[in-house]
């Protein structure tokens, strides 16, 4: 019975570490410090339309700062809604809050980003933009970084919310002095997996946020701005372009790396929170 | 009485409080009565402590002995009735819930200690201008009260959660009477300890309650003995019987105190 679960899970594990060796072998041809600083060879790739002599440094901090100020906007609004949760919710309200989350974690992306260009783009008159993409992928992390925030709340012993109550603690002192600290790293995990989770969307930003190219630094939060996620998918329909394909897989790789990088930071400090 | 001339009551009682005089109860409960979702808890519950001494408060469990205690502090505050200490209703208390609970110290039956040191958690609930006056002193002095000053004053600043759990209960203990409440609530505070433990508890007890009010939520029947002092005994959520110790353990009155003096179980209805 043993064998037969472990033989059934196999495929779960192997699939995600064979596609990852699989990205990293394609991209091996062009995996080189030039592909982050950009060089001439790298830039003219496909002459004009390309961003000429930058590498990926520029769609790099693109998605960075996207992410940066998604993560700005939706943080405190989350820390406001488990703290809403924890002190003056009914458990009927609890529900519905955490029935809407649940909703909101559901929505595909794209009709985030299709919101977001009826909404943001032309509405509110803002083009296409840094301000536009992060507030867009602000509202799709929002409901994972409010059930984290949620959750390491409810870590917290009861026992020691009554404790400082019957101190005569108020109840900014108990979120301060008793709340924050104990749930911070919990709090912080839900972070690092909005992060990833940030760089890794694609539909939300494609229609708010990004350009293909022209772009190194955005002048202004209303500026467009390159991303890897989008670059990849503007490399990808290259297809007819060997070396445009090359750079797709080693655009995915930088990616994959720094998706891998938030999530594992979040695992250790998961592991870090379990052991406090 | 309006909630403004109640108020301005409440704040001149509380700044005159060393004036007062001691023949009326320190703290007294008229027809107090509580319903949590529909089910009722308390049911016209009235008993009076007077300004020093020990009441252990006794019966089955599910008596609401503890929905009780969170009454008293405002843990829970849709009772009706009345509740006052000092002669000033609680509800009206001058600073509100906050510096009741700083007034009346409630010790839980399970030990929580923060994630700091023993000194810190000491000075957990103390004010900003407490902290800096005397702050030392009031450490050494809360955990003299709590029996807990000669086991621990050479690791104050090691972590609270490395000590046992009786000597984490006597640190809770020490942290309420940092705050230098006058009234003291404790819900089983010995319920999981050592008899050691228990004994070290006990003493700080009787010593405190010279000099203020404590009602002792206890199941131990044996405790309440050794404790003395009043017997409130409460079941179905209404106070049964009152009386001394001594009276109520050999002579009790009411046939449901008797049947729970002997098979620890109550049918009041």
């Amino acid at each position: 019975m043993k064998i037969f679960l472990c033989l059934l899970a196999l495929p779960a594990l192997l699939l995600p570490l064979a596609c990852f060796f699989y990205i990293v072998v394609q991209a091996w041809p062009a995996l080189n410090w030039q592909l982050i600083a950009g060089s001439e060879t790298v830039g003219n790739l496909f002459g004009d339309v390309s961003s000429a002599g930058h590498g990926l440094w520029s769609q790099i901090s693109g998605s960075l700062l996207m992410m940066a100020l998604a993560c700005l906007l939706a943080a405190p609004i989350a820390l406001s809604i488990a703290l809403f949760h924890a002190l003056w919710a009914t458990p009927s309200q609890k529900r519905m809050l955490i029935t809407i989350l649940q909703i909101l974690q559901g929505i595909p992306p794209i009709v985030y980003g299709l919101c977001g260009l009826i909404l943001l783009v032309h509405l509110l008159h803002w083009g296409i933009s840094l301000a536009a993409g992060g507030v867009i992928l602000g509202v799709v992390i929002l409901p994972l970084l409010s059930s984290n925030a949620i959750h390491a709340l409810e870590r917290i012993p009861v026992e020691q919310t009554e404790s400082a109550k019957a101190l005569g603690l108020t109840s900014v002192a108990i979120i301060m002095r008793v709340w924050l600290p104990a749930a911070w790293p919990g709090m912080l995990t839900g972070l690092l997996l909005a992060m990833a989770r940030a760089l890794s969307e694609t539909a939300p930003i494609l229609f708010t946020a990004t350009v293909f190219s022209g772009i190194t630094w955005p002048d202004s939060i209303f500026s467009p701005v390159t991303s890897l996620q989008t670059h990849i998918f503007y490399l990808a329909q290259e297809g007819s372009n060997a070396h445009a394909v090359d750079m797709a897989w080693a655009s995915a790789t930088v990616l994959l790396v720094l998706v891998v990088f938030f999530s594992l930071s979040a695992r250790f400090l998961r592991r870090y929170e379990e052991s406090v | 009485m309006n909630s403004d001339v109640k108020i301005k009551y409440a704040k001149r009682e509380y700044e005159n409080e060393a004036d007062l005089a001691t023949s009326q109860p320190y703290l007294s409960l008229e027809n107090l009565s509580l319903s949590l979702s529909g089910e009722s808890i308390l049911n016209d519950i009235s008993f009076a402590l007077p300004h020093t001494g020990i009441n252990s408060l006794i019966g089955p469990s599910g008596a609401g002995k503890s929905s009780l205690l969170r009454c008293l502090t405002l843990l829970y505050d849709d009772w009706q009735g009345s509740i006052a200490i000092n002669g000033i209703e609680t509800r009206a208390w001058f600073g509100g819930e906050d510096a009741l609970r700083r007034h009346v110290g409630l010790i839980a039956q399970k030990p929580s200690v923060f994630p700091a040191s023993i000194y810190q958690n000491i000075i957990f609930g103390l004010s900003r201008k407490e902290r800096k006056q005397n702050q030392s002193v009031r450490v050494e002095q809360s955990l003299k009260q709590a029996a807990l000053w000669d086991e621990v004053k050479e690791r104050l600043h090691v972590p609270a959660n490395t000590l046992s759990v009786g000597q984490q209960q006597r640190l809770c203990l020490a942290r309420a009477l940092a705050l230098e409440p006058k009234v003291l609530l404790l819900d089983e505070p010995t319920a999981s300890l050592d008899p050691r433990s228990k004994q070290l508890i006990e003493t700080s007890l009787h010593d405190l309650a010279k000099t203020m009010p404590i009602l002792c939520v206890t199941h131990d029947l044996e405790q309440a003995q050794r404790l003395q002092g009043q017997v409130i005994f409460m079941c179905d959520g209404k106070v049964i019987e009152t009386a001394a110790a001594d009276d109520f353990f050999q002579s009790p009155e009411r046939i449901e105190s008797r049947e729970f003096l002997r098979w620890s179980v109550c049918d009041c209805d």
